[in-house]
C-alpha cells in the first residue's frame, strides 16, 4: 500500500506540473483571444477557473495518498 | 453611517480587547506567546492562513487590478495560490520533521542550525527584513489612503497609520500568536461575508455574468484576455508571478509558522485542501467588482473606484462593515508579518529566556514603527508593490529548500549566492541596474539560477559524502 500511494503521490505532482505548465500555453493565455465564451466567461477566464479547480481536486487527492506520516517520522516524498 | 461605525468599530475593538486578555491568560510560556502552544486545529488554522495571505492587497488591490488589467489578474493570484496550496502538503510535512528533530524556534533559527552555521539565518532575517517591511507598509498605506478619501477633514494618511500601527502593536505586544490568530478569524469571517455582499451585487447589477462580460467587452475587449489593456500580464510576468507566490510559504515567515504550529499532519492536509476552497470563495466575487470597476469606473483614479464601489454605492451598514473589515485585514497582514519578524529576530538570539523575550517584544515595536515610516513614504500601487515584496522573499526560496529537503545541506556557497541574489534584486529595485537581463526579466532568472545552483550543490555534495562513506567501508 505504501508503494501505491508513493506513486499516486508522484502521479498528483505530475498532475500539479502539468496543469502548471498548461496554464501558462496559448491554450489557456492566447494573447488578445476571448472566445469560445462559456456560461458567459472569456475563454483566459473559465479555462483558469478549471485548472484552479484541477488544483483543488489534486491538493485533496495528495492529502489522501500522500505517503510520509507524523508519527512514523515519514518517508522521502 | 457614523452611527453604524461606531457600533462595528466598537464592537471590533472590544473583541480584540477580549482575544488579548484571553491570550494573554492562556499564555503560560515564551513558546506559548510565540507559537500559540503550537496546536491549532484546521478551521482556525484555515482562517489563520487565509488572513495572514489576503489582506488590504486582496480587498482593494486584487479589484483594481481586474479592473485595469482584466481577466488574466486570475492567473497572476489564484492559479498561484492554488499551486502554493498543493506545495504545502509536501513543504509542510518536510518543515515539521525537521522542526520536530531540531526544535523550531523560527525560520532563521533552523536555516542556521540545518546549514551549520549562523550566516544562514542572518541572510534570511535580511532578506525578510528588506521585503516584508514595505509589505506591512503596503497594507498600512491601503487602509490609510481609503480612510483619508472616506473621511477627508477627520486625520491625514500618516494619523491613520500610526492610529492602525498603535492598535496592532498593542494587541499583539499583550497576547501574543495566539491573539493574533484570534483576530484573523474574525477578520477571514469579515472579509468573506463584505466580498460576497459586494461581489453579488455587482453581478446583479448587471443581471448576470455573460451580461456584465458583454458590457466589460463594450468598454474594452483587451480586458477579456492577456496581456490586458496595458500589456502587463504577459508571458514572464505571470510566470514570474507564480513562482514568487508560490514560494510565500517557504519563504515569508509568517506563513511557514503557521504550517509549524498546526496539530497534526492531518489537520495540516485538510487545512490544505480548505484553503483552496475558501480561496475560490474569497477571489471569484472579486472578479465581479473588478469587472463593475472596469465598466463604471474605468477612467479614475484606484482610491476613487474603490470608495465609490467598496463604500459609497453600498448601505451604511454594509459600508461601516467594509471600513471595520478593512481596517481588520490590514491589521491582521500587519501584525502576523511584524511578529514574524520579532519571532525570527528571537530565533537568531542566545541568553537568558526572559532578556531574549524582552529584546524580541522591543524588536516587534522597532519593526513597526519602521514599516509606519514606509507606509508614510511609500507610492499607492498597492499590488505591484506586493509583488515586489514576494518576489523579493521568494529569491530565498532555494536557500530554504535546499535546508529542508536535501540529504546533504548545501554549505557557504549557496548562502553568499543568496545574499548576492537578495543585493542584486534591491539594486534593480533602486534602478542601479536593469531590471531586465536581455529578454528576461531579472527577478525570474534570479529565481532560476538560485534555484538551479542549489539543485546541483546538493546533488555533488550528497554524491561526494556518498563517495566518502564507500571509500572507508573499502578502507575498513
Amino acid at each position: 500500500m505504501k508503494g501505491n500511494k508513493a506513486l499516486y503521490w508522484k502521479l498528483c505532482i505530475a498532475g500539479v506540473v502539468l496543469l502548471s505548465v498548461i496554464t501558462f500555453t496559448p491554450l489557456v493565455m492566447p494573447a488578445g483571444v476571448s472566445h469560445p465564451m462559456l456560461f458567459g466567461m472569456p475563454r483566459t477566464l473559465w479555462s483558469s477557473i478549471l485548472i484552479y479547480f484541477g488544483f483543488v481536486v489534486l491538493t485533496w487527492i495528495g492529502t489522501r495518498v500522500y505517503p510520509g506520516s507524523d508519527e512514523e517520522g515519514g518517508e522521502e516524498a | 453611517m457614523t452611527t453604524w461605525l461606531i457600533v462595528i468599530g466598537g464592537l471590533w475593538l472590544a473583541m480584540l480587547a477580549v482575544f488579548s486578555l484571553r491570550s494573554y491568560r492562556q499564555t503560560e510560556t515564551a513558546h506559548d506567546y510565540i507559537f500559540a502552544g503550537s496546536s491549532v486545529g484546521t478551521v482556525i488554522g484555515l482562517m489563520t492562513f487565509a488572513a495572514t495571505l489576503f489582506s488590504t492587497f486582496t480587498l482593494m488591490g486584487m479589484p483594481d487590478f481586474f479592473r485595469v488589467n482584466g481577466v488574466g489578474a486570475w492567473i497572476f493570484l489564484a492559479i498561484s495560490d492554488a499551486a502554493m496550496f498543493f506545495l504545502v502538503l509536501g513543504f509542510g510535512f518536510h518543515l515539521r520533521r525537521k522542526a520536530r528533530e531540531r526544535g523550531y524556534r523560527g525560520v532563521a533559527g533552523l536555516m542556521s542550525d540545518l546549514y551549520g552555521t549562523r550566516w544562514a539565518g542572518y541572510v534570511y532575517f535580511a532578506g525578510v527584513f528588506l521585503f516584508l517591511v514595505p509589505y506591512v507598509a503596503i497594507q498600512v498605506r491601503g487602509i490609510a489612503i481609503f480612510l483619508t478619501a472616506i473621511f477627508p477633514n477627520a486625520l491625514p494618511a500618516w494619523g491613520w497609520s500610526t492610529a492602525i500601527v498603535t492598535v496592532m502593536l498593542i494587541y499583539s505586544e499583550i497576547g501574543g500568536l495566539r491573539a493574533i490568530i484570534y483576530s484573523d478569524t474574525l477578520q477571514g469571517t469579515i472579509l468573506l461575508v463584505v466580498i460576497w455582499i459586494i461581489g453579488v451585487s455587482a453581478i446583479h447589477h448587471f443581471g448576470g455574468v455573460g451580461e456584465m462580460f458583454q458590457e466589460v467587452r463594450a468598454v474594452d475587449p483587451k480586458l477579456l484576455s492577456t496581456p490586458g489593456p496595458q500589456g502587463l500580464l504577459t508571458f514572464q510576468f505571470l510566470v514570474a508571478s507564480f513562482f514568487a507566490i508560490v514560494m510565500i510559504p517557504v519563504t515569508q515567515p509568517q506563513v511557514t509558522t503557521r504550517l509549524v504550529i498546526m496539530k497534526n499532519k492531518q489537520k495540516l492536509h485538510r487545512m490544505a485542501v480548505s484553503l483552496g476552497i475558501f480561496t475560490a470563495l474569497i477571489l471569484l466575487p472579486i472578479i465581479a467588482i473588478g469587472m463593475y470597476g472596469a465598466v463604471y469606473y474605468g477612467q479614475v483614479p484606484a482610491r476613487e473606484f474603490l470608495s465609490q464601489v467598496l463604500l459609497f454605492e453600498q448601505t451604511d451598514a454594509v459600508g461601516a462593515i467594509v471600513v471595520i473589515g478593512l481596517i481588520a485585514a490590514a491589521v491582521s497582514t500587519s501584525d502576523s508579518q511584524i511578529f514574524a519578524l520579532g519571532t525570527e529576530l528571537r530565533s537568531l538570539l542566545s541568553g537568558k529566556e526572559k532578556r531574549v523575550m524582552f529584546t524580541t517584544r522591543v524588536a516587534v515595536l522597532c519593526f513597526g514603527l519602521a514599516a509606519l515610516i514606509f507606509s508614510i513614504i511609500t507610492t499607492d500601487q498597492l499590488v505591484l508593490l506586493a509583488r515586489v515584496s514576494f518576489a523579493g522573499t521568494s529569491i530565498l526560496g532555494p536557500l530554504v529548500i535546499a535546508g529542508i529537503f536535501a540529504k546533504r545541506v548545501p554549505g557557504m556557497e549557496l548562502i553568499a549566492a543568496t545574499g548576492a541574489g537578495l543585493l542584486i534584486f534591491l539594486a534593480s529595485l533602486l534602478h542601479l541596474i536593469p531590471d531586465m537581463v536581455g529578454p528576461f526579466r531579472l527577478d525570474l532568472l534570479l529565481l532560476i539560477v538560485l534555484g538551479v545552483f542549489a539543485l546541483v550543490d546538493s546533488l555533488y555534495r550528497t554524491r561526494v559524502a556518498g563517495e566518502a562513506v564507500l571509500g572507508e567501508e573499502e578502507a575498513v
